[in-house]
């Protein structure tokens, strides 16, 4: 776990701070809380309540240090505010911070004074009654060294700070800083003073001192959260069994997991409350934070509950279902459509028996193995901590397995009747660290046989091996992509600390995009209440969605000879799809026989209810007439409604469902949308209406569930319907 | 009114999709009929032969045993879609309804997702020849191949309308099955109005030792290139499906159930994007699952208040916490919790966020060595991409000049990946599949590419601490070597069909043993668990060998160490335990791993017991026990004492 922290943050709210300089267009302190802000949210999103923070200002108008030093003491300490005390930070604290945060309209009030009174927070809320208590305690100071600094008590307190091990921060708006290369023009000799004076001050008592643009460029570098390692296998790696046998192998070993994908954060469910009277629609611009059951105080979204509904088929009357109670239920599984009652004391039958253990099957050799058969996360195996014996025998195993160039394959189960997995044991040797890695392989049930045809070779009907054809790249191709491939290599286009060539974008250099962008929008609008657009992801997130841009430039002339060698060619967006409009560019069977032609090429091909869909098809396919589609269309719609008005219970429901989809596929294809807009818009109002012999709204919410309401503009350009009015039609009343 | 999503046709797009993962690949339903030919040469027997390897099927036997086999097989991995088995030109006549329109064709089991008892008629109908006799016989008159496909059809619209896969798996051993050239046309035509229905023809055909089945003189009329449903999945193998026969070493229903697996489910793509190769260098690609960790269904609730036990089905609908009202789907809000509180955004703001890295793609960014790809850095599973020409021409010739360009410099892409719209940006290696077949020239592994999805910083954990710093030896390393060397598995490599899933197989052999109410076994075929006869044989003696150099070994290594020991234990901490098993050795053969000292007797707990004074017991010595004892030392005090008991009771106490 974390250490418990306090952590200070001593703002600089004087006059000075809320003039813009150097060409920003936002003032001192607006750059400085985006410093602030990210740091005190980045620690609100943890939840953690060991996370301690306090704010104070200092240069403000008022004096207010909220009895954190005796009034009889408080000479000395004006102008100086506790705007939040040492506590976990919750959103009313963000609140309470932002309305206070404010320049005002005095220079006077002393930073290291106000130091004081952060040592002083710290080290009540940090004592106990023992002494002090394991904290990690931070003070962070944001300045623009326009204040004066009365350094009378300096040594004193820095040897306060040094001897409670408070680390101390001190950041300045436009310091000098020639390591990261800044360097203020014309710096007032105020400023310039009260800066040397800070910085002597920090190194004193060994803090960090920068400039706050380095700082706040660092702020993109997304943190990272480190997870206690749990172990998920204690027990023995063996070769052969021990109960039957006299020479086998058996280590005492405990598994750790070595990758594991962080998950973003998830949101839940809410609904706005609608017992507010108008106020349903406004929240979503007006105010960040918003209640849930316990959550908030302005209350319009109220917390969402699940209610199920049980039911089974009603046997009675068949295609109609009824409801069961809860309590009428017990456990079971299906089988296929059966199911199959298993009582509670029965319920371990279906699981396997096994012991823990993790079990030598056999080994395979490093170079014949699919890297693209492992299936989940890596693990960690090392030896039982201090144990010798095992930590040698891991050690002969590991470096065998090395030097063999071979992997182990083992069967593992992790604990007492959970299922066994096949795992590939695989050595991981650096200078300092031994372990071998585990990874899942597959089953063979886990491998969908499905087949492809060859890339390099095509086959003819009659069994003919062809080497060329369009489908193969030519020796031109071949040639131009091995040179791109190449000229792409990323192996030491990286550049390490020393400017040295290294490999580019490593794993440790890669950060989880969408994880950090939910976290940074989260803490962004935790702060902004009003706002045009959401700010774009950090740049550090989106650096490798794309090619370096001087390697592109490099391989340009590579890039030019592979697309040429291509000749790749897009297709118009109109020619896609299933469907082929003319009679002669209809799918043909492997024979390449016209069916049609077979037909005789009939002009006009009535509907058959017998035969509904493929004869609507073939209907459209023999016609380019208007009339002549909205015909078929017809008698195609005429069929749906008999299927829904026919139907006993849901039974005929599927079918019409079906011939609805086709329907609507088909018209969108021949552009004319309208056919298909006008029969939806008159069958909704039927089934409504229930005119068609009964109620039949269930079949309503299959096509609404179905998603086969109006084409609109996105889905067909000839359509009049919007989007928003496609959408609006889904509603029932 | 309850949400029907539910409903949903399979493949359309949820819009609010969050969840990432192949959730919408399972949704879609595949109904496949089996239609067996049922006639006098599929059901002539190969002549009897000593050869433990031979034939022993009639055509006809050896398509319903591989329709059983697929059935059971389709009730573990795809347990929501149909199957069914219509037999032709059988003596009998009739479908499931009595509806006997269709002459000679009998359906065996209707189109549905299969019953328990489906999979028992057909077991009986494999196993007992006196009732396949009765069923099986064939009529006088040939039947008619139109009606067959028109009863298909009628079947197909009434069972499985909007099925979004529908196939015929027609087995047949007659390559003309019609007399005059009148019906060819009547057949191709209802054949086209199959295609057009959405229902593909998957032909398995069969050569007869003296009449070899020659697809071009019927049925390349019938069968069309792709299917209705995939429009552009990779040309279908149609084309190339082997005929099956006998000989050659394998048998009939060997390679009859070869050519079934391979279509057991029918081939999907996960994704179509486009691969940008270089920047305005774009080809088009499908992503597929080949490789996916099969579990069993979930529990779920059945009904026994009924005559018989009925399957429960629920919706789940939403109501507001504060007026108990029901709220529909599109009335839900999004919040994240913060500071005790929450941060909302408007579903448009939602689409924003997680859209904000572009559209779905895949890119490559530059190229490594395959060697910087090391298998601790696996995350997850791989997906295999293969090249479609549906939105960009040429796409293929690219595609595989990349691919043989991988293979052959040993390299690897590495490519920003966006599955779809919603989902999660990754950084994913591409690294290429290289084409294999069996020794029948069956392919075994797809030609293509497959995206390994790589880990970010955050993925990363700390690699656990090890203290310690004893080493092997060169000695050590080289006799553990040559046992490595005598183990090898087959090749040197892991076959996965090699090892079906115990666990898995258990867990549907119970059930189909409950749902027919049949004795339940009592021990697991697991095919995982290692072959000690075989590894004692091969490494017993290497094993001794380690076991000796290892005492000698460790002694030496610990003998520099006793200072450091000797100091550690003065800090309290404990030493290494010497009943340890880590030691390589001779070993007695004793039931239990004895470690008494660590916990009480077993008459002495026994004691305890009797006097009702187990309860008493800390925590600790209740575990120590049951550890002591191999036993599960896991959970709360109440379940400790009760595995102390049971463990108790076993032993006779």
């Amino acid at each position: 776990m974390a250490q418990k922290e306090a952590t200070v943050y001593i703002l600089d709210l004087g006059r000075s701070m809320g003039e813009k300089r150097n060409g920003r267009n936002k003032t001192n302190l607006d750059w400085a809380m985006e410093y602030i802000w990210d740091k005190i949210t980045t620690t609100v999103a943890t939840g953690r309540k060991t996370a301690l923070m306090g704010v104070v200002g200092f240069r403000t108008d008022e004096t207010d240090v909220k009895g954190v030093i005796e009034e009889d003491e408080a000479e000395g300490f004006e102008n100086i505010r506790v705007l939040v005390s040492l506590k976990q930070f919750l959103m009313p604290d963000i609140r309470t911070l932002q309305e206070q945060i404010k320049p005002s309209s005095t220079d006077s009030g002393d930073a290291l004074s106000a130091l004081a009174i952060a040592i002083q927070m710290i080290d009540a809320a940090t004592t106990g009654k023992a002494g002090p208590l394991k904290y990690d305690r931070r003070i962070i100071m944001v300045t623009d060294g326009h204040g004066t600094l009365d350094v009378h008590d300096a040594a004193e307190i820095s040897n306060k700070i040094k001897q409670d091990n408070i680390e101390v921060t001190v950041l300045g708006v436009d310091f000098d800083d020639p390591e990261y290369g800044f360097k203020e023009e014309d710096k007032d000799p105020q400023k310039q003073e009260t800066e040397a004076n800070l910085k002597g001050f920090t190194e004193d008592c060994d803090g960090r001192f920068g400039t706050l643009a380095e700082a706040l460029s660092q702020l993109g570098i997304p943190r990272m959260k480190s997870t206690r390692p749990v172990p998920s296998y204690k027990g023995t790696l063996t070769l052969g069994n021990a109960a039957d046998y006299d020479a086998t192998l058996t280590i005492d070993v405990e598994r750790y997991p070595c990758t594991s994908i962080a998950k973003p954060p998830n949101a839940s469910s809410f609904v706005v409350r609608t017992d507010l009277g108008g106020g349903v629609g406004a929240s979503t611009q007006s105010s960040a934070t918003v209640a849930g059951g316990d959550y908030g105080a302005d209350g319009q979204l109220a917390a969402v509950r699940n209610q199920r509904v049980y039911q089974v088929d009603n046997l009675d009357e068949p295609g109609t279902k009824k409801n069961v109670e809860i309590d009428e239920l017990e456990r079971g599984f299906e089988y296929g459509r059966t199911a199959v009652h298993i009582s509670e004391s029965d319920a371990n039958i279906v699981n396997i028996e096994t012991q823990p253990s993790l079990d030598l099957i056999g080994f395979v050799q490093e170079e014949k193995f699919e890297r693209f058969l492992p299936m989940e996360k890596a693990n960690y195996i090392i030896p039982q901590k201090a144990n010798n014996q095992a930590q040698l025998a891991l050690s002969s195993f590991i470096h065998a397995l090395y030097e063999s160039e071979c992997y182990a394959v083992a069967r593992l189960v992790t604990k007492e009747n959970k299922p066994p997995f096949i795992v590939l044991l695989v050595p991981k040797i650096e200078p300092d660290y031994e372990a071998l890695i585990d990874v899942e392989l597959p089953f063979a049930e886990d491998m969908r046989r499905y087949k492809f045809p060859s890339l390099d070779k095509r086959l003819t009907i009659s069994g003919k091996v062809i080497t060329e054809h369009r489908d193969l790249p030519n020796e031109m191709l071949v040639k131009a992509m091995s040179d791109y491939v190449d000229a792409m290599d990323l192996t030491e286009f990286g550049r390490d600390e020393d400017g040295e060539p290294t490999e580019y974008m490593k794993f440790e250099d890669t950060y989880s995009p969408l994880l950090h962008r939910i976290n940074h929008i989260i803490r962004w609008r935790a702060t902004n209440n009003i706002y045009d657009k959401l700010p774009d992801p950090p740049q550090i997130l989106t650096k490798y969605s794309a090619p370096p841009s001087d390697l592109i430039a490099q391989a340009q002339k590579q890039l030019a000879a592979l697309k040429e060698a291509s000749d790749v060619k897009k297709v118009p967006p109109k020619q896609k799809g299933r469907g082929k409009r003319t009679l002669r560019d209809r799918e043909k069977p492997l024979s390449g026989l016209d069916v049609d032609a077979l037909l005789g090429n009939p002009k006009r091909v009535k509907v058959d209810p017998g035969n509904l869909i493929p004869s609507f098809k073939q209907a459209l396919a023999a016609t380019d007439d208007l009339e002549a589609i909205q015909t078929a269309a017809d008698d195609m719609g005429k069929s749906i409604r008999t299927y829904i008005s026919s139907s006993v219970g849901e039974s005929g429901y599927g079918r019409a469902l079906e011939a609805i989809r086709v329907l609507r596929e088909e018209i969108t294809e021949l552009e004319e949308p309208e056919i298909y807009n006008n029969f939806i818009r008159e069958l909704k109002r039927d089934i409504l209406d229930g005119k068609l012999k009964g109620d039949r709204r269930e079949m309503w919410w299959k096509i609404r569930g179905s998603k086969y309401g109006l084409i609109d503009q996105k889905r067909s350009f000839a359509s009049e319907v919007s989007e928003e009015e496609a959408a609006e039609f889904y509603k029932t009343s | 009114m309850a949400d029907p999503t539910q409903d949903s046709r399979p493949g359309e797009e949820e819009e609010d999709e969050e969840e990432v993962d192949d959730s919408s690949y399972k949704t879609i339903k595949d109904a496949v009929l089996f239609a067996i030919d049922v006639s006098h040469t599929m059901l002539q027997r190969p002549p009897p032969s000593d050869d433990k390897k031979a034939d022993r099927d009639s055509p006809t036997s050896a398509a319903l045993k591989c329709a059983y086999q697929l059935m059971q097989q389709r009730i573990i991995s795809n347990p929501n879609d149909m199957m069914g088995i219509l037999l032709f030109g059988t003596e009998k006549t009739g479908l499931k309804n009595g509806d006997d329109s269709f002459p000679n064709c009998y359906l065996l089991s209707d189109l549905d997702v299969p019953s328990a008892q489906d999979v028992k008629q057909l077991r009986d109908l494999v196993e007992n020849e006196d009732d396949a006799a009765e069923i099986l016989k064939p009529s006088d008159e040939p039947v008619s191949i139109t009606t067959v496909l028109f009863c298909a059809i009628q079947i197909f619209t009434t069972n499985a309308p909007n099925f979004s896969s529908r196939r015929l798996f027609l087995v047949t051993d007659n390559d003309y099955p019609v007399k005059v050239k009148q019906d060819k046309d009547t057949a191709i035509t209802r054949a086209r109005d199959l295609y057009d229905l959405g229902c593909t023809i998957d032909l398995f055909p069969i050569s007869r030792p003296e009449h070899g089945f020659d697809r071009s003189k019927f049925y390349d009329d019938l069968v069309y290139p792709s299917s209705p449903s995939d429009p552009d999945a990779p040309v279908s193998m149609a084309s190339t499906t082997k005929v099956s026969k006998s000989g050659d070493g394998i048998t009939l229903l060997q390679s009859l159930l070869s050519s079934i697996n391979s279509k057991a489910t029918p081939r999907r793509a996960l994704f179509s994007l486009p691969f940008e190769i270089g920047p305005d260098l774009r080809i088009g690609v499908k992503g597929f699952i080949l490789i996916k960790r099969q579990t069993h269904v979930k529990q779920c609730y059945v009904w026994v208040g009924g005559e018989k036990v009925q399957i429960v089905s629920s919706t789940t609908s939403h109501l507001a916490d504060d007026t108990a009202r029901v709220v529909e789907k599109t009335e839900l809000r999004k919040a994240y919790k913060f500071g005790g509180e929450t941060i909302t955004f408007t579903p448009e703001e939602f689409m924003q966020i997680r859209q904000c890295f572009g559209e779905p793609v895949i890119r490559i960014i530059g190229l490594k060595p395959i060697s910087s790809l090391p298998i601790w850095a696996n995350v997850g599973k791989a997906t295999f991409i293969y090249p479609s020409e549906s939105d960009y021409i040429g796409s293929t010739r690219v595609f595989s000049a990349l691919q043989q360009k991988l293979i052959k410099s040993k390299k690897m892409g590495v490519a920003w990946f966006i599955a779809r719209k919603n989902a999660a940006p990754v950084i994913a290696a591409i690294i290429p599949g290289v084409e294999k077949y069996d020794e029948n020239g069956e392919q075994t592994m797809p030609p293509g590419l497959w995206l390994v999805p790589l880990p970010f910083a955050d993925d990363i954990r700390q690699a656990p601490e090890q203290a310690g710093d004893v080493k092997t030896t060169e000695k050590l390393t080289d006799i553990m070597r040559k046992v490595i060397e005598q183990l090898q598995l087959p090749k040197g490599v892991y076959d996965p069909s090699k090892y079906p899933d115990p666990d898995l197989q258990w867990f549907y052999r119970i059930l189909q043993a409950m749902a027919l109410e049949e004795e339940v076994p009592e021990k697991a075929d697991d095919k995982t668990i290692p072959k000690y006869k075989q590894i004692d044989k091969r490494a017993g003696e290497y094993l001794e060998e380690f076991g000796q150099a290892f005492d000698e070994e460790l002694r030496s290594q610990l003998k520099l160490k006793t200072k450091a020991i000797a100091l550690s234990k003065k800090r309290g901490a404990p030493a290494s335990s010497a009943t340890s098993e880590s030691k390589p050795s001779k070993r007695i053969k004793s039931e239990e791993p004895a470690n008494e000292s660590a916990g009480m007797r077993d008459e002495e707990m026994a004691a305890l017991n009797d006097r009702g004074n187990l309860s008493k017991q800390p925590v600790a010595a209740l575990k120590d026990y049951l550890k002591a004892k191999g036993q599960n030392a896991s959970g709360k005090k109440i379940e400790l004492i009760e595995k102390v008991q049971q463990y108790l009771e076993k032993k006779g106490f």
